[in-house]
């Protein structure tokens, strides 16, 4: 298995970093914040759009660019480095995919893949009251939802907000009777709850290498007894085991990429490999990068808490560390309970 | 129309770049390439003209086998083909003979219109556009931020210090434009995709009939005699505001002859 990047992926990669270097400064992601200037999101997502982001994954004759998985990786490292705060995991893993796979949603695929309609989603186990949090629900004008009738497509125009940990990525609450069926099987919806772990752990890695590059320049900058801190063991060592879970977490997060699109039939173990490996790793560099600031990494004026508050938020996302451990445990057979399809929440 | 677009892969201009001291030519080797980035412009001129009045556009470069990413990059944004001029005899060529080479290129692909950048990021003699136009006999319509063309005439403007010169020459003719006239497009995926399956022509300096003596760093008509590293910058001055901060500014911008 080699876990580089091939030439094409390469390519694709260098042009997603210089678009998002180019249009999405941290201004931008501020922007997504409450009271931000909302206006500035939407021509990034048109630009990527124009590029070709939202359809990745959608064959050719769909209008799609009929890329895989490990294509995906490769872009969605690039979204969480820079904290895109638009819904790029749910849009090119799961909303573009399966508008393509359902027979009467052409209109509507058209629409996302332009960057016209922005489609979030919401694919984790069932509510309790009816109701499911959609993220980046101010932005989307409709998500795809898991009803108690099965899939569907809901308008989020009477969706409720909810405050959220990162005002980027806010959530909001909407009602799933609301919901209109969307017709896709059983084997397409499994693919895109597949992919959009992945895809999320992907980000977690972007969102990982920015906080440590973040915090690498503070270190080099910040002076304390006439040196800069990073020249002291105590920074550098932490630093150092930052660097390496992200090392460690990022090829299993590209061969999950490899898995899904070889179709491997142990695909789903390298998902949840790869989702637990991010979000430990994320979670742990957020930590220890705000340690190694200081007092700054705590405050909102500074950059370091647009990225660390997503990799929390993104790190609990369809299934965190310990649901995927427990479902890999189950796969390899090391536990009797069958594993779900849908991924629950458990507390760590 | 046929539409042909010269670019130069140069050391990425955020990185230091260093002249080697062996032959005092650029150490390609040290940094990474990328396309110069005044040539984007020039390939998104030749797009939108084609897309207008219809044709091809070709990209041709001079330089390493490296140069192979930039070529793949114009090609990525739009470009049908690409003609890739590399052989190590060429190795330290100037700007005569570059546009000599590039001529002989040009007898072999035709052309209509010939594009370029103003000027390239390492070199930055800004020459190439007026010579390869007197070597080709054609119009030079340069530094151009604004690009017509009606049917066998290209018009084009040209920012000066008073406004604008409005330059008219029949076709073929040979344009330089600069990075006011447009915004380049990003490639797209599926631009990328296809640009492994567009053509690339590598001919040999036998196939341009071009003798080795001819070019190359010992023919060069200039040479580097010496060089030297920049000097550090030294430290600015802080100006301390005891109630007289803005004389003591004034007096600084005075000694300067800035007022």
């Amino acid at each position: 298995m080699y876990f580089d990047l091939d030439e094409d992926q390469r390519m694709l990669r260098d042009l997603v970093r210089r678009l998002l270097a180019d249009e999405c400064p941290p201004s931008v992601v501020r922007a997504a914040w409450p009271g931000g200037e909302v206006s500035l999101l939407e021509p990034v997502w048109r630009k990527l759009a124009g590029i070709g982001v939202p359809g990745l994954l959608v064959d050719e004759t769909l209008g799609g660019t009929g890329l895989d998985e490990t294509y995906m990786v490769a872009l969605l490292e690039q979204t969480g480095h820079a904290g895109l705060p638009l819904p790029t995991v749910a849009t090119v893993a799961v909303a573009a995919p399966l508008l393509a796979a359902s027979p009467d949603r052409a209109e509507l695929l058209a629409d996302v893949l332009s960057g016209q309609t922005l489609i979030g989603c919401q694919l984790e186990a069932s509510s309790t009251d009816g109701t499911v949090l959609v993220p980046h629900g101010q932005l989307v004008s409709a998500a795809i939802v898991i009803t108690p009738r099965g899939l569907g497509l809901v308008s989020m125009a009477a969706a409720r907000p909810v405050a959220s940990m990162d005002g980027a990525r806010r959530l909001a609450q909407v009602d799933l009777r609301a919901a209109v069926p969307l017709h896709v099987d059983d084997e397409a919806l499994d693919l895109a709850v597949a992919r959009a772990t992945v895809g999320t752990a992907a980000e977690l890695i972007g969102l990982s290498r920015r906080m440590l590059a973040i915090t690498v320049e503070y270190v080099c900058q910040r002076t304390q007894f006439g040196v800069p801190v990073g020249g002291f063991q105590a920074i550098k060592h932490q630093l150092a085991d930052a660097l390496l879970a992200i090392e460690f977490a990022g090829p299993a997060v590209r061969r999950a990429g490899y898995s899904l699109a070889t179709g491997d039939a142990n695909a789903e173990r390298e998902v949840s490999a790869a989702k637990a490996l991010a979000s430990e790793a994320a979670t742990s560099v957020a930590r220890t990068t705000i340690q190694c600031h200081g007092a700054i990494a705590y405050t909102t004026e500074y950059d370091h808490h647009l990225f660390a508050k997503r990799a929390w938020a993104l790190a609990q996302e369809y299934g965190n560390a310990a649901a995927h451990r427990q479902r890999l445990a189950g796969l390899l057979g090391l536990r009797t309970d069958h594993p779900s399809r849908t991924i629950q929440k458990v507390a760590p | 129309m046929n539409i042909v677009v010269c670019v130069k892969q140069v050391p990425d201009t955020a990185t230091e770049r260093k002249l080697k001291s062996s032959d005092s030519t650029l150490d390609r080797e040290a940094v990474d390439g990328l396309m110069n980035e005044l040539d984007e412009y020039a390939v998104e001129e030749a797009l939108r003209i084609k897309e207008a009045h219809g044709g091809e556009v070709t990209i041709l470069t001079m330089g390493p086998s490296t140069a192979a990413d930039t070529i793949r990059k114009a090609l990525s944004m739009g470009a049908d083909k690409a003609v890739h001029l590399s052989d190590d005899a060429l190795h330290g060529s100037d700007s005569l003979q570059t546009s000599f080479a590039i001529q002989q290129v040009l007898g072999r692909t035709g052309f209509d219109l010939v594009i370029l950048g103003s000027e390239s990021t390492d070199a930055r003699t800004g020459v190439l556009a007026a010579m390869l136009a007197e070597r080709l006999g054609v119009s030079q319509v340069t530094l151009a931020n604004k690009v017509e063309i009606d049917g066998s005439t290209i018009r084009i403007q040209r920012q000066t210090d008073y406004g604008f010169d409005r330059v008219e020459a029949s076709l073929p003719a040979v344009v330089s434009v600069v990075e006011k006239i447009n915004e380049p497009r990003y490639p797209s995926f599926k631009g990328i995709m296809a640009a492994k399956k567009k053509p690339v022509d590598a001919p040999s300096l036998a196939d341009l009939g071009i003798d080795a003596a001819q070019v190359g760093l010992a023919g060069s008509a200039t040479t580097v005699v010496d060089f030297a590293e920049a000097p550090p910058r030294a430290k600015g001055q802080i100006v301390t505001d005891e109630g007289d901060g803005g004389s003591k500014i004034a007096d600084f911008l005075a000694s300067k002859k800035f007022v």
